[in-house]
């Protein structure tokens, strides 16, 4: 008799083991990157011109091989299936082993700059899934770039000046589209911008647990997040208060150029940036960036949805001919309190006092010459009562009972500080006087309205009383 | 002893046939497990830059001119019968040799090579090795260091 | 002249010749183990099996008995340390490489992802497997007559072992380890509540010295991932092999593996035993009495071995190569379906939420989430504390080897679960439900938080358990029986109920599958 129990666990598990190598061996000595070098060698040994060429086809070793850029201590090793990335004979066969497209590699060859440089991924793996991180369970905050959003990856090392000449363009038409779109209204980058939405900053690198991913369709990663955002902010983020009218594209272009928006991790070397020429910058442009994302052309007062306030028309001429300059670069510099107007000297949003100067330059532009007729308050002694009867009759319509404007209000609320503390009397009482052209905004002191001086005296006290508590 | 001598006799019988195939397999998984320890030292992720690379245009190397490509640790010559690359890793001890009138001089353990990369004195058991200089398609040399062709192959390439 | 050089020279031949066998000879001192004389030798004259005796006991090579935990736990650690010095040769102790290194081992190295998943399964399948042997010493009662210390060197070997893992764990420099880290460092200093509360941190602020001591810093650094990869590879593990060491020392000199008082020979025991033919086969016996098995023995008889045992070799060397067969297959088999986890590359900025320490802490998180010196310092001192001592509190000799010692202590133990499983229970139920002191009265001192909250009042609840179970039963293998018991029982709840039901932010979720996923 034999020790039976025990030699038959051994037996058993020494197979179980033998089985497992067996397998390993298998699985490491045919991954999945030696199928496509089988695929690439017979195509190669198929297509060969002559005899020298296919004996050279035939010579090819399959083996391992690996990119390594030692400047940004990074291995890529997408060659094992992408071989023939290179060779102008794989022009027109399929992927991995097609021949990139365009000339790119030219002037990038991959021995030299490797791939995940533009391409983004995972270049140290080794098999499709988490070379190219796809998955949630490769982990992984750099996915593969799609095409749509690769050229992103130029803008590390070169400006948007080149880019925008040669196989960039993608990027000089987001950026031209983040400058006229108004996002620096209100969004920080390099310390300019407006500080209502989140400063942008390296958004192009940021992990994907800084996003909401909860609504995102596909794949959880930034670029998706990036163009559902631009396609509908609040579908992916309920409390977003982002305004975006984007054409057909236009979401792809702006993705492309947030992903340009990276931290500067290249090596000099790899650097072909010419800082010489900053980009031109008027006041158009200026206003573009900063202000249209809010105030549209200025032109007209318009019913933010988002605000739920009105916001109102700054280039109205009407406003303009009784705001002067300075009184122009004082709001611009502090901004409003309590509206979402934005303080932007170089303190808080960062711009300079030219750049503030330059748009008070382009606004004033469409100042009408004739100065408005002064309206001398103070020769008026202002009536609450009758002011009040006044306000309910005339104004209550679009400001709201007691000023308080409000949801669904074509005025703004009078109520507020802004109308409270900041606007002179004398600035109210010509504007009620006058009305603003192209805004729902009347003129009350001509027909139909009529309304008297003292009539206007009156109301501009009744509304300059809500601040010390009156007419509720 | 006599119990020894007993021993040798007994072949292998069918009731030793459970305990010899579990051994077997036990034996077996061990060496199984010591050819993937052999294998697994073999380094795959390797941090090194490629043995095979670019070097240039043909016409960056006119007749007559000799370049060191220190970085690449070579030599690229151009003489009337064509570019040839020599290394320039002493083949003693793996020192790095320099240029002298007469050929190549290593300063470690003083190996002497001629302007062909010969031995012509000190401790260097063999002569500097030529490495393959191919064409890519682009009509730029590659140089693979990891291929040796024999000394005196010279190429014309245009 | 002549004569003497060819003398010479021939006797130079004759050792060349024989080079082979004098080499191996001297190697293997005894020859083949042919008779229980040489098979005794080839034990005791060899430097790695003289640890085992020369005989061995039948009712230690029963696998009902010992069910081969401790064996397999030691051979884990064997697999461990083997995969743990190949995962060295391509792992780069820096924050700026460990991460990429260990990505290396998964994607590229020869059979490295193998290797990490062993190392990993292996790691902590020992605790798994030290628990159920520490399960088996128990109830077996083992760690009495004489094994007193050795229950307090394997106490030791469990928290050698928690802290080998621990430290493993945090090597990856991945967002698991790193708040891992971070978590792992608060408990560290989690003595500084009680200091806070007393008002002793100015004077004795062993809370902060403790959490430095292993962060080397107050944040996790490169300074900690260089300390905890020392501790990993060169400190814990020597601590370990010396411990274990003499473990195994110990086993010996205390008597061996312990076995019922009033022992009978099976007919199932022949599967377990070799019983070699008188001549021929592979085991070949031909008996002769050598002292070394009378000097023992009590009442040596003819054809019947010392007080039931047999020859080690090689009956018990065929078990144990078994056991290590057995235990790689496992391992292998866990690995080859189960990955190691590695999630994105760490940042500081971006908890994960929830933020867990490996699972075999997160029972201590639990009790953490209640008091942080009680759940990382003082509860688990005290449970360490207390197992050290069972030895000591209960001296009880009777029907040692005996698994649950009696008909009543079958009963006891399962009394004890069933009360612990529902008493710990209601209590995690009624803190999920209705929150602790702190939700009924926001201004009370943290002192006594520290003192009363579920943790304390569920090892309070133990001990009078125990003691009650002692005053009923008049016996304290009783008492120890039924707090081990419900030891154990609330180690279990507490890892579940922390890894499947608290979810991002603490907060309690019937499984995994409800977690909100950001």
């Amino acid at each position: 008799m034999y020790s039976r129990f025990y030699l038959s666990v051994l037996l058993i598990s020494g197979l179980l083991v033998l089985a497992y190598l067996g397998f390993t061996a298998y699985d490491s000595f045919m991954p999945e990157w030696m199928s496509y070098q089988f695929e690439y060698r017979d195509y190669l040994t198929k297509n060969a011109k002559d005899d020298a060429a296919k004996k050279l086809a035939r010579a090819l070793p399959l083996e391992f091989t690996q990119v390594y850029l030692g400047e940004m201590n990074k291995v890529d090793r997408c060659t094992n299936c992408h071989m023939g990335v290179e060779n102008p004979l794989m022009e027109n066969t399929r992927l991995p082993y097609k021949k990139h497209s365009g000339n790119y590699l030219v002037n990038h060859p991959v021995d030299k700059f490797g791939c995940t440089v533009c391409h983004e991924g995972q270049g140290s793996a080794t098999n499709t899934k988490e070379a190219h991180g796809k998955g949630h369970d490769t982990h992984w905050d750099t996915p593969i770039l799609p095409l749509a959003y690769v050229q992103s990856s130029c803008a590390q090392c070169h400006d948007t000046n080149m880019l925008s000449k040669s196989g960039g363009d993608k990027v000089a038409k987001g950026e031209a589209l983040f400058m006229e779109k108004g996002c620096k209204g209100c969004h920080k980058l390099k310390g300019v911008g407006g500080d209502l939405g989140k400063p942008l900053d390296k958004v192009g690198r940021q992990p994907i647990a800084y996003f909401t991913m909860k609504h995102i369709v596909g794949e959880h990663t930034v670029f998706n997040w990036l163009k559902q955002h631009f396609d509908d902010p609040r579908a992916i983020a309920p409390d977003s208060a982002m305004k975006v009218k984007l054409g057909e594209g236009e979401a792809d272009l702006l993705t492309t150029y947030m992903l340009t928006l990276r931290p500067d991790e290249k090596p000099k070397s790899y650097r072909r940036i010419n800082f010489n020429e900053p980009p031109v910058q008027n006041g158009e442009t200026l206003y573009k960036s900063y202000c249209s994302a809010c105030h549209g052309d200025g032109k007209k007062s318009l019913y933010d949805e988002v605000f739920k306030r009105t916001v109102p028309a700054i280039m109205n001429p009407s406003l303009l001919k009784v705001m002067d300059d300075t009184n122009l670069d004082k709001i611009l510099k502090e901004g409003r309190t309590g509206t979402q107007m934005t303080a932007w000297k170089k303190t808080a949003a960062g711009l300079t006092d030219e750049q503030i100067k330059e748009i008070v330059t382009y606004m004033a532009a469409n100042r009408p010459a004739d100065r408005p007729e002064p309206f001398r308050l103070a020769e008026f002694k202002g009536d609450l009562s009758h002011g009040k009867e006044v306000y309910d009759l005339r104004c209550a319509v679009c400001h709201g009972t007691n000023g308080k404007g409000g949801e669904d209000m074509l005025g703004v609320s009078l109520r507020s500080k802004v109308v409270q503390k900041m606007i002179d009397p004398e600035v109210l009482a010509i504007t009620v006087r006058d009305g603003r052209a192209d805004t729902p905004m009347p003129a009350f002191g001509s027909d139909p309205f009529g309304m008297s001086k003292q009539d206007i005296a009156d109301v501009v006290a009744y509304i300059k009383d809500f601040q010390s508590g009156g007419g509720k | 002893m006599k119990n020894e001598t007993q021993d040798k006799e007994g072949g292998v019988s069918r009731r030793d046939f459970l305990a010899l195939s579990a051994f077997a397999t036990a034996i077996l998984a061990g060496l199984g497990i010591m050819a993937g320890v052999f294998r697994f030292f073999k380094s795959d992720a390797k941090y090194e830059e490629s043995r095979s690379f670019k070097i240039g245009k043909p016409e960056n190397f006119p007749v007559g001119t000799a370049t060191k490509l220190a970085d690449k640790k070579i030599f690229v010559f151009s003489d009337d019968n064509g570019i040839f690359a020599i290394s320039c890793v002493c083949t003693h001890l793996g020192c790095l040799v320099y240029e002298t009138e007469t050929g190549f001089q290593c300063p470690c353990h003083g190996s002497k090579f001629n302007m062909a990369g010969k031995v012509v004195g000190g401790p260097a058991p063999r002569g500097l090795p030529w490495f393959e200089i191919t064409q890519d398609i682009d009509g730029s040399l590659v140089v693979d260091t990891a291929r040796e062709v024999p000394a005196g192959t010279k190429n014309r390439y245009s | 002249m002549n004569e003497t050089d060819q003398t010479g020279l021939s006797k130079f031949a004759g050792n060349v010749k024989g080079l082979a066998n004098t080499f191996i000879g001297s190697v293997f001192r005894n020859g083949k183990p042919t008779s229980d004389k040489t098979r005794a030798s080839a034990v005791f004259n060899n430097f790695f099996l003289h640890i085992q005796g020369v005989k061995t006991h039948i009712n230690t090579l029963r696998p009902s008995y010992t069910l081969g935990l401790g064996l397999i736990t030691f051979f884990l650690l064997v697999i461990v340390v083997a995969s743990g010095v190949f995962l060295m040769v391509y792992y780069n102790p820096s924050v700026e490489n460990a991460y990429q290194s260990v990505k290396n081992i998964n994607q590229v190295v020869f059979a490295g992802k193998v290797s990490r998943n062993v190392h990993k399964w292996a790691g902590e399948g020992m605790i798994v497997f030290l628990f159920l042997h520490m399960a088996r010493v128990f109830f077996t009662g083992s760690y009495k007559a004489g094994r007193e210390f050795n229950w307090v060197v394997g106490i030791v070997l469990l928290v050698l072992t928690f802290a080998l893992n621990l430290s493993g764990y945090l090597l990856p420099w991945d967002q698991l380890s790193y708040w891992a880290l971070v978590i792992v460092a608060n408990i560290m200093q989690s003595p500084k509540e009680l200091t806070d509360s007393l008002g002793l941190t100015k004077y004795f602020d062993v809370g902060t010295y403790t959490g430095n001591l292993f962060l080397g810093g107050s944040i996790p650094t490169k300074e900690s991932l260089n300390r905890v990869y020392l501790f990993h590879v060169m400190v814990l593990p020597m601590v370990i092999y010396v411990v274990v060491g003499l473990h195994f020392w110990r086993i010996r000199k205390d008597g061996g593996m312990t076995k019922p008082d009033l022992f009978n020979t099976k007919a199932s025991d022949m599967g377990i035993m070799v019983q070699p033919k008188k001549s021929g086969g592979i085991f070949p016996t031909h008996k002769t009495y050598g002292l070394m098995e009378l000097a023992r023995g009590k009442t040596p008889a003819v054809d019947k071995d010392v007080e039931n045992t047999v020859m080690s070799w090689p009956n018990l060397l065929i078990a144990e190569l078994a056991v290590l067969m057995f235990t790689l297959a496992g391992t292998l088999i866990y690995s080859y379906y189960m990955d190691a986890p590695l999630k994105e590359f760490a940042n500081p900025l971006i908890p994960e939420n929830p933020a867990k320490a490996p699972w075999y802490f997160l029972g201590l998180q639990e009790l953490l989430s209640y008091s942080a010196f009680m759940g990382g310092t003082g509860l688990p001192g005290l449970a360490l504390l207390g197992l050290a001592l069972i030895p000591y509190l209960d001296r009880e000799q009777d029907n040692v080897g005996v698994w649950f010692t009696s008909k009543m202590g079958k009963r006891i133990a399962l009394e004890s679960m069933v009360i612990s499983i529902i008493v710990i229970i209601a209590m995690l139920a009624f803190a999920v439900n209705f929150g602790w002191l702190r939700n009924w009265f926001p201004e009370i001192p943290q002192l006594v938080i520290t003192f009363v909250n579920p943790g304390t009042i569920w090892v309070g609840f133990m001990m009078l358990w125990s003691l009650c179970t002692i005053r009923r039963t008049g016996s304290t293998r009783m008492g120890a029986m039924a707090l081990f018991v419900m030891f154990l029982v609330s180690y279990l709840i507490l890892t579940y109920f922390a890894t499947d039901m608290r979810g991002p932010n603490w907060d309690f979720y019937w499984s995994k599958s409800q977690w909100p996923i950001h």
